[in-house]
């Protein structure tokens, strides 16, 4: 085994899969660059201000940070981690799947169990439809409070 | 390659039933109130109700065919990630009982029911999940299955705190919630990976072992039993960790702050007990620490001190009722972390027999609050007064449930002292006993203060005193609490045998 | 009910609270009657016991035992002594006397007379029970109705008078509590080996275990226990909740906190401590002497700066009680004797000052002293129970309160000789203090305010006169209580004096 200089004595076994990981990185940035090269070649160049400024959600990049952000923005991260999760648990699942799948009785649990994971995120996503929660602007039937309490907190919160 | 799986099988389901019912129970409350578009509520609070009683009526079979066959010592269900064992049992019912309670209370609460809310029926769902949460913390056995049952006990109640959204002290409760939430899951996030990194186990029982066979520098281990211990303080509200209790307890709907400031509690005591006693003790009965070095008795016997006397100096200035509940839950949190740190079961046995008392009186104390607040949309002691003639059974309820948050027999909150003293006395461990008796007689004078002004103070000119109408419900809820509270207090035999047959069932 | 006289007579009342509970609150004339006749019960049943009361025996008699938490080893374990017997009547004789002084209470009459009635099963239930426990659970019990009958139909005051009297009497609990937990924890029973809260076994050193033998740690449970009862005494340092709960009582509640409340400390004392920790009574028998001492003077002294005459009768109190403890430091057969005889005495005689009291407040709505003048002639049969009751209390021969004093000093003259002369200066001041408050109020000119005040009433005579032909009785005849106790007491000394 020829001990390779920046893996020091890593077994072959392991130096293959570092390569692995070392020619995915590779592709990463070539098809980074070459996505946005030949974009830059073939699109139409009309610049302006606002289009030059970094990319933030469509906040101003500069200026102070301590500003309100639009809570819309809070709602939507939200749903989006809720179904990004569902994603990450759906992976190692598909992995493991093919190997359980042959085991008698074992398939059919492995099988139902994300169906009815699924079943209860789709109901979560349902009732939040059904709640008005995805639409932009949500109409609130709740009126704010008006007691004692809240007016005063409502005061302290308007103070300067 | 060898498959080295922990599959779940179905049949392990049998021993989660309950758990299990109310994951369904609480879907199906949610999928009731879509259909119904959150218009007959009763729909989702019947859903929650009847999935509540049948949950208990599983968890009464399975603590019954458990002690049926003479040792509950539990079955580790889910790979090894949780057991259903006595103390499980007990922990089950316990949740199951302040549930129902709360979800039957808060159908008169103008806070949850008022006109103007929108998402009445999440609150039910919610607390049925809650419950479900609740159960799985007393039952995990496993650095993940702890975490992420906290988390899922904590994220219900994030949002449980603000269910009264466009009020700003709701929406503030539940955010210091989050905030100091997140902190104190991140701190014992760390402890837990430190604890991963020097043993190398997940499993509780595993932890043990690697404690006792390896050899692990203590000063690390102290880092990770603080850290661990910092966060379920948080979740129990002991000083230093309460500061998010009052507020939360204040701002939330008072049927919530109710659910919380018992059941998170408890289970968080459920847990306590199972991680420090499998993990740091050898066993219930241990009389001695596995790592001597570690002298985390001491500390946990401080953290009492300071706890209790703190709680209840400072509800003695309160004028709000809710608060000072609030800092009084605090002031009960101190008192029930001294049978934690004897290394006896008789101590985590009267833990357990205390927090079935508190469950009951503090319950009681909250949902009168509640029956008070729908009519005088008040909880400020000066609104109070004159307030128990204008109610007299309710008023003499609620004086047996202040008296007994006292301990003055013949109350179970008594009892429950009694019985923790006589654990720490037996432990030798006088000094505690001395603080926390003299703190409950400090109690006494804002607990009393309510009653003073219900029954004693005179009612200024122009108060309106006609009989306030409580809704039928609420009597029969309130009963329920306060007819235990004062048996419990003459005859305790059967539910103190219950407490130690919990801690003496306890499975590693 | 021959069996259970004495639970019956404990818990008939509470049989009556909760049939009060459930009468509609305007019918009070049925209220009252149903509370007359649940205190009557034990007041018959009392004479049964005075009737058959074996008197030639130290032991318990009329014993009731039965288990009642079995993992604890908490027993129902009811009995009485000669020591417990005097107080057991004077607890159901005063209470009947007081429903029937508080026809007149109109506020909330339905809850007045219900929580009246607990705290009658609770004072039964202190001198009856034999079971530590139990002891303590009927101790406390008290506390919650006391409270409320303070701190609902008491004077101006009554909401700092009532919390007052609870913080104050909680807070010496608190400390009993853990004496008693010790004391469980320490104490085998005899026969099973198992922790046991039966009082007997813990009378009897030989179940102590060890550590209950180390001297240091006796004290410390003496003086636990002592400032518990001391408390309720009220013994010097501790007695500042009394004037306030006293004056601000209504006339009934004063009478039984006087009466019978009082009492609970130096029976606690005598009950629990000494036979529990004998060698720390004589320990601390000298400094229970000076504590005596320092009540007597004090509390009269007190009495004689008051203003207010219910002030006066509460100081007095005060004073009264010191004769008690003196008498129980003496440790001689006359010392302990005097002082359980006193214990009955004083509280006939100041259930009837308090009821005099009582009286010229329902008329003039005032008790300042400097407020009357003359009142002899306008009421004069009230003149005349007033001064008998106050005569009785500066200790006149031929009224029973000279016979428990006489026989105090008598007993403890012998073993503290400085502190009991300068102790018997209490009686001249007592005389001093009674005899102006009487100048003042009766004698004198007429103050012409009071011309249209009615004499004393059918209803308070009916509460008056049986208090005063016992007073009467007792001063000219002192046996038939004295006969109850002696052999009971005469044991005590030679448990605790050897």
């Amino acid at each position: 085994m020829t001990a390779m200089p920046f893996l020091g004595t890593a077994t072959s076994a392991l130096t293959g899969h570092y390569a692995t990981v070392l020619i995915f990185v590779l592709v990463g940035f070539v098809f980074a660059g070459l996505a946005l090269g030949v974009a830059k070649l073939i699109r139409p160049s009309n610049p302006s201000p606002a289009k030059m400024t970094t990319y933030e959600c469509g906040e101003l990049p500069i200026g102070s940070s301590w500003i309100r952000f639009n809570v819309r923005f809070y709602l939507i991260a939200l749903f989006f981690i809720v179904f990004d999760v569902e994603v990450i648990f759906l992976y190692p699942w598909a992995v493991m799947f093919r190997t359980l799948y042959p085991i008698a009785g074992l398939g059919a649990i492995v099988f139902w169990e994300m169906i009815i994971f699924l079943g209860i995120l789709t109901l979560g996503l349902a009732y939040v439809w059904a709640k008005g929660d995805l639409d932009w602007v949500k109409k609130l039937t709740e009126r704010p409070e008006n007691g004692a309490a809240t007016a005063a907190l409502e005061e302290e919160a308007s103070a300067p | 390659m060898e498959l080295n799986l922990n599959i779940p099988s179905w049949s392990d389901l049998r021993f989660w039933l309950p758990e299990a019912i109310l994951c369904i129970t609480f879907l199906v409350a949610l999928l009731g109130d879509l259909v119904v578009r959150g218009r007959r509520t009763w729909v989702p609070f019947a859903v929650s109700v009847a999935g509540l009683i049948t949950a208990g009526a599983y968890a009464v079979a399975a603590m019954n065919h458990g002690l049926d066959a003479g040792q509950f010592q539990g079955h580790t269900i889910m790979g090894s990630l949780m057991i259903v064992d006595g103390m499980a049992g007990f922990f089950r019912l316990l949740f199951i009982f302040a549930s129902l309670v709360t979800v039957l209370f808060a159908w008169t609460s103008e806070e949850i029911m008022g006109k103007r809310r929108e998402n009445k029926g999440e609150f039910y769902a919610l607390t049925v999940l809650l419950t479900a949460a609740m159960m799985v913390m007393a039952e995990a056995r496993d650095l993940l299955m702890l975490f992420l049952s906290m988390e899922a006990v904590g994220l219900i109640s994030y949002v449980m705190a603000g269910y009264m959204r466009t009020s700003l002290r709701s929406s503030e409760a539940s955010l210091k919630y989050v905030l100091f939430g997140a902190v104190s899951s991140a701190i014992m996030l760390y402890g837990m990976s430190l604890l991963y990194g020097m043993t190398g186990a997940m499993e509780f029982d595993g932890i043990r072992n690697a404690l006792i066979s390896g050899t692990v520098d203590p000063f690390a281990l102290l880092v990770v039993v603080v850290l661990i211990l910092a966060g379920m303080s948080y979740k129990i509200a002991a000083v230093p960790f309460h500061y998010w209790c009052p507020d939360v307890y204040e701002g939330a709907p008072t049927p919530v702050s109710a659910i919380f400031s018992v059941g998170p509690k408890a289970a968080g005591f459920a847990l306590m007990i199972r991680f420090f006693y499998t993990t740091f003790a050898a066993g219930t009965d241990a009389g001695t620490q596995l790592v001597q070095d570690i002298n985390w008795p001491l500390l946990v016997a401080v953290m009492s001190v300071a706890t209790m006397t703190y709680g209840n100096l400072v509800a003695l200035r309160q004028t709000n009722v809710k608060r000072m509940l609030a800092y009084s839950s605090i002031a009960h949190v101190g008192y029930l972390l001294m049978g934690f740190v004897l290394l006896s079961s008789a101590g985590l046995a009267s833990i357990l027999f205390y927090l079935l008392v508190y469950t009951l009186m503090n319950l009681g104390a909250f949902f009168y609050v509640v029956a008070i607040n729908n009519h005088l949309k008040s909880e400020e002691l000066s609104d109070y007064v004159g307030i128990g003639f204008r109610a007299p059974w309710a008023g003499a309820m609620m004086v047996i449930f202040l008296a007994s948050l006292t301990g003055v027999p013949p109350f179970a909150g008594f009892v429950g002292k009694f019985y923790l003293f006589t654990a720490v006395l037996d432990k030798q461990w006088f000094w505690l006993a001395i603080v926390a008796a003299l703190n409950s007689v400090v109690s006494l004078y804002y607990y009393f203060k309510v009653v003073r002004a219900m029954f004693l103070s005179t009612p200024a000119e122009g108060t309106d005193m006609s009989p306030l109408k409580l809704h039928w419900l609420q009597y029969v809820v309130l009963a329920m609490l306060a007819i235990p509270t004062l048996a419990l207090g003459l005859f305790f035999e059967e539910f103190k045998g219950l407490a130690d047959m919990a801690i003496g069932m306890m499975g590693g | 009910m021959g069996e259970h006289i004495l639970s019956w007579m404990t818990f008939f009342p509470v049989i009556g609270a909760a049939v009060i509970a459930f009468i509609p609150s305007e019918r009070k004339e049925v209220i009252k009657t149903v509370a007359a006749a649940a205190a009557a019960v034990p007041l018959i049943l009392a004479v049964q016991l005075f009737m058959t009361f074996d008197r030639t025996t130290a032991g318990f008699q009329f014993i009731e035992h039965y288990t009642w938490i079995k993992s604890f080893n908490i027993e129902y374990f009811m009995g009485i002594d000669g020591l417990s017997v005097p107080m057991v009547l004077l607890t159901a004789f005063l209470s009947f006397i007081c429903v029937i002084a508080s026809w007149g209470i109109n506020k909330s009459v339905k809850g007045y007379f219900a929580l009246f009635l607990i705290l009658e099963a609770g004072m039964f239930g202190v001198f009856c029970a034999l079971d530590f426990f139990l002891f303590y659970v009927f101790w406390e019990v008290m506390l919650l109705p006391m409270y409320f009958l303070i701190g609902i139909w008491g004077g101006p005051r009554r909401e700092y008078a009532a919390i007052k009297f609870f913080l104050y009497t909680l807070a010496g609990s608190v400390l009993m509590l853990l004496a008693m937990i010790a004391f469980y924890l320490h104490t085998s029973d005899p026969v099973t080996g198992g922790h046991t809260f039966n009082m007997l076994h813990m009378f009897d050193q030989a179940n102590h275990s060890e550590w209950l033998q180390g001297t240091n740690v006796r004290h410390v449970l003496w003086l636990a226990l002592f400032i518990g009862f001391a408390i309720k005494v009220p013994v010097f340092p501790f007695h500042t909740w009394l004037p306030d709960a006293h004056v601000e009582a209504p006339t009934a509640v004063s009478v039984i906190l006087a009466g019978v409340l009082l009492k609970m400390g130096t029976y606690g004392i005598l009950r629990i401590s000494y036979p529990m920790l004998p060698d720390q009574a004589l320990w601390f028998s000298y400094t229970l002497a000076l504590l005596g001492t320092i009540n007597i003077l004090y509390g009269a002294y007190c009495a004689m700066a008051q203003t207010d005459m219910k002030k006066l009768v509460a100081y007095s109190s005060v004073s009264h009680m010191g004769y008690v403890m003196l008498g129980m430091a003496a440790m001689t057969s006359a010392g302990i004797n005097g002082a359980v005889l006193q214990m009955f005495n004083h509280g006939t005689i100041t259930a009837m000052m308090f009821l005099c009291v009582g009286v010229v407040y329902d008329r003039a709505h005032t008790r300042e002293i400097n407020a009357f003048g003359g009142l002899g002639m306008q009421m004069p049969l009230y003149f005349s129970f007033f001064s008998f009751a106050l005569f009785a209390a500066l200790g006149l021969p031929g009224l029973s309160g000279f016979v428990s004093e006489a026989m105090i000093f008598m007993g403890v003259f012998p073993v503290y000789r400085t502190i009991t002369i300068i102790a018997a200066l209490g009686i001249i001041i007592g005389a001093a203090y009674v005899l102006w408050m009487l100048q003042r109020v009766f004698l004198g000119p007429k103050n012409e305010k009071w011309d249209s005040l009615p004499d004393i009433n059918a209803r308070e005579m009916f509460t008056l006169v049986p208090i005063g032909i016992l007073v009467l009785l007792l001063g000219v005849y002192p046996m038939p209580v004295l006969d109850l106790m002696k052999v009971t007491l005469n044991n005590l000394i030679k448990v605790v004096a050897g």
